[in-house]
């Protein structure tokens, strides 16, 4: 309870202790410019004061000196006009002079009177003595005017400073007399001193003439000079005002000083007073305003300090309750009472607890529920990344996959183009086999037509045969022809064995497809060797006849047979020919047709060639599709990385949300 | 609300300021604009006195010059009537009064009577407590001058010797004449280093009989004088006739006056007087128009020629008049 009290006093201390800092220096401010202000101002009013006070003194004093001068010199003239008008002699004058004795008491000496012979009239009272009349001051004084005035100060010969009233004594004789008076600065100083008017000033009679000091209070200073040297700087100071003949008045050193010139003398009365003096009155008032300021100040702090305690003091418990609130304790009750500011500022300060205390139980269970949300989303976002991990090494396995499949695809299309090749070389051999077997088709032609043209020959051999047959019939010789024509025959024959063996040979050439050909060829040399042997046993038949009959004519009928026989035989061999050259046809008709299949082999295989380049160029498409996929679930993968990371964090976040909002007490 | 305060503050002197400023400007144009055109009284006794004769010429010509307008009203001997023409002044739209005082004594009552229009004072000069700066001033020559011209052409005269034997004959006791000429001597002589022995000063009361009474006493003393100064040229001549009567010749001792009388330049042109000092009629009577009119617009006589710091006094110089130069101002 203590301590709170301790604490409520600092914390309204510290804003009294603000409010102080803010308020004081103005009210400081302004109480320092106010007695600045008053004590400038009275300081100005009061130095005027002061000056006329010192002017009006001085004018005073000095009309009174002037009078008293005045007034002491009138009576001298007077003595003195008396003298002139009366002519005395020596007797008359020395009662004369008896009877004005005394008359002033300024001049304890009285009139005297010195004449240019040495001789001396005066009071018989009168202790005035003087050796040399002549050389004394107040005669060489007298004789510069007739009027009586003052001359300079000196000492007299009794030792005393005076000065002399004197002038002319004007009697009508030729003599010159000297009348005078002395006055002791003694006397004037006393006359001075005590005709100041102004409270604490001073004053003080110079003669400019000579800068002497006839009258000062100070009374070693009398009858001294006046220097401008001087240490005191008044004296100094008035010394040079009064050699630049500056009579205005001035302010020197601490000292307000004032002249006054007297009149009808070269004298100059010097009044002065202390500043200090005149101001000491200012720095009473200044010093009571300071005073009254600074108690002004006083009870102002006190009044603020007091005021500012008992308007803020609810805000002390508003500041323990912010204070509770702001370490997490929404628990307090608010007091409310005034119906101030302050008041509403503690009502509201209880709004806001009860309202924070809703919000902070609604932020608490949202905070729970967000946190439960979001550890399953943690949960779920981490599945999501095992997912898309093993998904990305599916595809990884399925891109390798396709690449596979695409050099697959890319040999295959090699395979066919290379068949395709080979297909079009067998295309081109074929083509060859098609032009030889078209060869052999003509010269097999030429061979029939020949065999045609040995027909044609046999029947014209037959014909004459048959002449001759006529002509054996007639005669019987002709059988040796018949002989010619055989053995013309068995040449024949060979000359076929040798067309079969070339068209064996050819068929060889031919290959597999010229293998019925040959076999075809092979007959025909066989035949032409059997037609060669019959030919032999025709001839060594008809040599037989020719050697049996010799001459016999019958057997010209038998080489009529045998002729017959041939032509049958070259019919025969026509036929043969007809047959080779129809088996010849037939197989090159075979050779066309297999051309014709080679060529569909060749179309078939250069489409399967660009199908599987096709094939190929779309394995490789799908092979950069696949890799695609790789990227992509690769993305995904760190997608769900950083969903898992995300996840994670707000999990944590929400945790700590949690934890905070769990520090609110409600 | 602490800075709002101090800019309506800071506002609120600043309107101030340039008010002041603008009525302040105002002030001096209107001033300005009626430059030249002011009415100025001049009010005098009567010009029957030669001095008075010049400087009212003086003043007529002046006004004439600078192209104001100076109407002269002639009051005779009576201090009351001058003292009417003064206090009508203002009515009949005059903006500043040139008064020649027929009493200086009465210048309060003047300065009373002008009901805040400004006064230049001639060739009458009141008492300086009875003038104020810019407001009731002294337009004339100053007496010391004449004094100082004396003394200065008597150490020119006499090859500036250390030492002088001087006689001084002095006007009537207390009159601003006797004291500021004879002061200005006496003290001239002293700032020039000269051990002056004083040996005969006495009031003569500007007469040349006294003056010539007095001189002849001081002969009998036996005492020797170098340089005899009179406050004016009426007792110069009396000294004149006192050296004469000694068997003197005026022209061994050199006598001094001052006003540069009709006598005092005949004897000066005679070789019997050396030196006077004339007053400047012209020269003041311009001053006082010059004055008048810058007072009458509101302004000050600081930019006239021979204005005094403390604004009372306008001193126009006075005219050193000796034989190379008299002939000049005899009549």
């Amino acid at each position: 309870m203590g301590k709170k009290i301790e604490a409520k006093r600092q914390k309204t201390g510290k804003i009294r202790t603000k409010l102080l800092i803010y308020i004081m220096p103005v009210v400081i401010a302004t109480i320092v410019v106010l007695v600045l202000l008053t004590a400038t101002l009275s300081k100005q009013s009061m130095t005027k004061l002061a000056k006329n006070e010192l002017d009006s003194s001085i004018t005073n004093q000095g009309d009174n000196i002037e009078s008293w001068l005045d007034k002491n010199l009138e009576f001298c003239a007077t003595a003195k006009q008396t003298i002139e008008n009366t002519h005395p002699d020596d007797t008359q004058l020395q009662t004369m002079l008896n009877s004005y004795y005394g008359f002033d008491k300024n001049s304890p000496n009285g009139l005297y009177i010195g004449t240019a012979g040495g001789k001396m009239y005066k009071a018989s009272d009168s202790t005035k003595a003087e050796s040399d009349v002549t050389s004394a001051t107040w005669y060489k004084q007298g004789l510069t005017r007739v009027g009586m005035a003052y001359g300079a100060a000196y000492k007299d010969a009794d030792g005393n400073n005076v000065i002399s009233a004197s002038g002319i004594l004007n009697d009508g004789t030729d003599e010159i007399k000297v009348i005078a008076a002395d006055v002791t600065l003694d006397q004037i100083s006393i006359i001075v001193n005590s005709g100041v008017k102004m409270q604490d000033a001073s004053s003080f009679l110079v003669d400019t003439a000579d800068n002497t000091i006839l009258a000062h209070r100070d009374s070693s200073l009398v009858s001294t000079t006046l220097s401008a040297s001087d240490a005191d700087p008044l004296m100094s100071g008035v010394a040079k005002a009064l050699a630049a003949r500056d009579y205005s008045e001035a302010t020197i050193g601490n000292y307000m000083v004032a002249y006054d010139q007297i009149s009808g003398t070269d004298w100059v009365l010097v009044s002065y007073i202390q500043r200090s003096v005149i101001l000491a009155d200012v720095f009473r008032l200044s010093n009571i305003l300071v005073i009254i300021g600074a108690i002004a100040v006083v009870i102002i702090s006190i009044m603020i300090a007091g005021i500012v305690s008992k308007v803020i003091a609810p805000i002390s418990s508003i500041t323990k309750n912010i204070s509770d609130m702001s370490s997490g304790d929404f628990t307090i009750a608010v007091n409310a009472k005034s119906n101030d500011e302050i008041g509403v500022m503690g009502s509201k300060v209880g709004e806001f607890v009860t309202s924070m205390r809703k919000m902070i139980t609604s932020i608490n269970s949202e905070s729970e529920r967000l946190k439960a949300q979001s550890d399953s989303s943690d949960q779920v976002s981490k599945t999501m990344f095992d997912a898309s991990q093993s998904q990305a090494e599916a595809m990884k396995e399925l891109n390798e996959t396709v690449d596979q499949l695409a050099s697959a695809v890319n040999d295959i299309a090699q395979n066919a183009t290379t068949l395709a090749t080979v297909v079009s070389d067998t295309r081109e051999n074929s083509e060859k086999a098609d032009a030889s077997m078209k060869e052999t088709v003509d010269i097999s032609q030429k061979g029939r037509s020949d065999m045609e043209q040995l027909s044609k020959a046999m029947s014209g051999i037959q014909e004459t045969n048959n002449r001759l047959v006529e002509s054996i019939n007639k005669v019987g010789s002709a059988s040796e022809e018949i002989t010619n024509i055989v053995g013309l025959i068995g040449n024949i024959a060979e000359e076929t064995n040798l067309l079969s063996l070339n068209a064996s040979i050819e068929a060889a050439r031919a290959g597999e497809a010229g293998k019925g050909f040959a076999v075809v060829a092979t007959e025909i040399g066989k035949l032409a060797q059997t037609s060669a042997d019959s030919a032999n046993n025709i001839a060594s038949l008809i040599s037989e006849v020719h050697n049996l009959i010799g001459d016999a004519v019958g057997q010209a009928n038998a080489s009529a047979d045998s002729i017959q026989q041939n032509s049958e035989l070259i019919g025969t061999a026509v036929q043969t020919f007809d047959k080779i050259y129809a088996n010849i046809q037939e197989s090159n008709r075979l050779i066309e047709e297999m051309i014709k299949d080679v060529e569909k082999v060749d179309d078939v295989a250069t489409n399967v060639a660009a199908i599987s380049e096709e094939q190929a160029a779309s394995a490789d498409e799908i092979l950069a599709t696949s890799q695609n996929m790789v990227e992509q679930a690769n993305n995904i993968t760190r997608s769900s990385q950083d969903v898992a990371d995300n996840s994670h964090e707000l999990a944590n976040t929400s945790e700590t949300l949690t934890t905070y909002v769990q520090k609110f007490k409600i | 609300m602490n800075i709002q305060w101090m800019k309506r503050a800071a506002g609120a002197a600043l309107t101030a300021v340039v008010t002041v400023g603008m009525l302040t400007g105002c002030g001096s144009a209107s001033g300005s604009a009626s430059a030249g055109g002011g009415k100025i009284l001049y009010t005098v006794c009567d010009n029957d006195d030669a001095f008075r004769a010049k400087l009212s010429d003086g003043i007529t010509a002046a006004a004439k010059d600078a192209g104001v307008t100076v109407d002269t009203k002639l009051c005779g001997s009576t201090v009351q009537d001058q003292v009417n023409d003064v206090a009508s002044a203002k009515a009949n739209g005059y903006s500043a009064i040139i008064v020649r005082a027929t009493d200086a004594s009465t210048a309060l009552q003047l300065e009373v009577a002008a009901d805040g229009l400004p006064i230049v004072f001639v060739n009458n000069m009141p008492d300086k407590s009875r003038l104020t700066a810019n407001k009731y001033i002294y337009a004339g020559s100053d007496e010391e001058q004449a004094g100082q011209y004396q003394a200065q052409y008597v150490l020119k005269k006499l090859g500036n010797p250390k030492t002088m034997n001087v006689v001084i004959l002095e006007g009537e006791k207390g009159h601003s004449g006797t004291i500021g000429r004879t002061s200005a001597v006496k003290y001239t002589l002293k700032d020039a280093g000269v051990d002056a022995q004083y040996v005969f000063v006495d009031y003569a009361n500007w007469s040349d009989t006294e003056a010539e009474a007095k001189l002849n006493l001081f002969f009998k003393t036996g005492q020797k004088c170098d340089a005899i100064f009179c406050n004016n040229d009426t007792m110069a001549l009396g000294a004149v006739k006192a050296l004469k009567d000694q068997g003197l010749d005026p022209a061994s001792i050199p006598v001094t006056g001052v006003d540069a009388t009709t006598d005092g330049c005949a004897s000066i042109a005679a070789g019997e007087m050396a030196f006077t000092v004339l007053q400047d009629a012209a020269g003041q009577g311009a001053a006082a128009v010059k004055a008048a009119a810058a007072l009458g617009n509101g302004g000050t006589i600081s930019s006239i020629d021979g204005a005094t710091a403390d604004g009372k006094y306008i001193w126009v110089p006075f005219v050193p008049v000796d034989s190379s130069n008299v002939s000049k101002y005899q009549n």
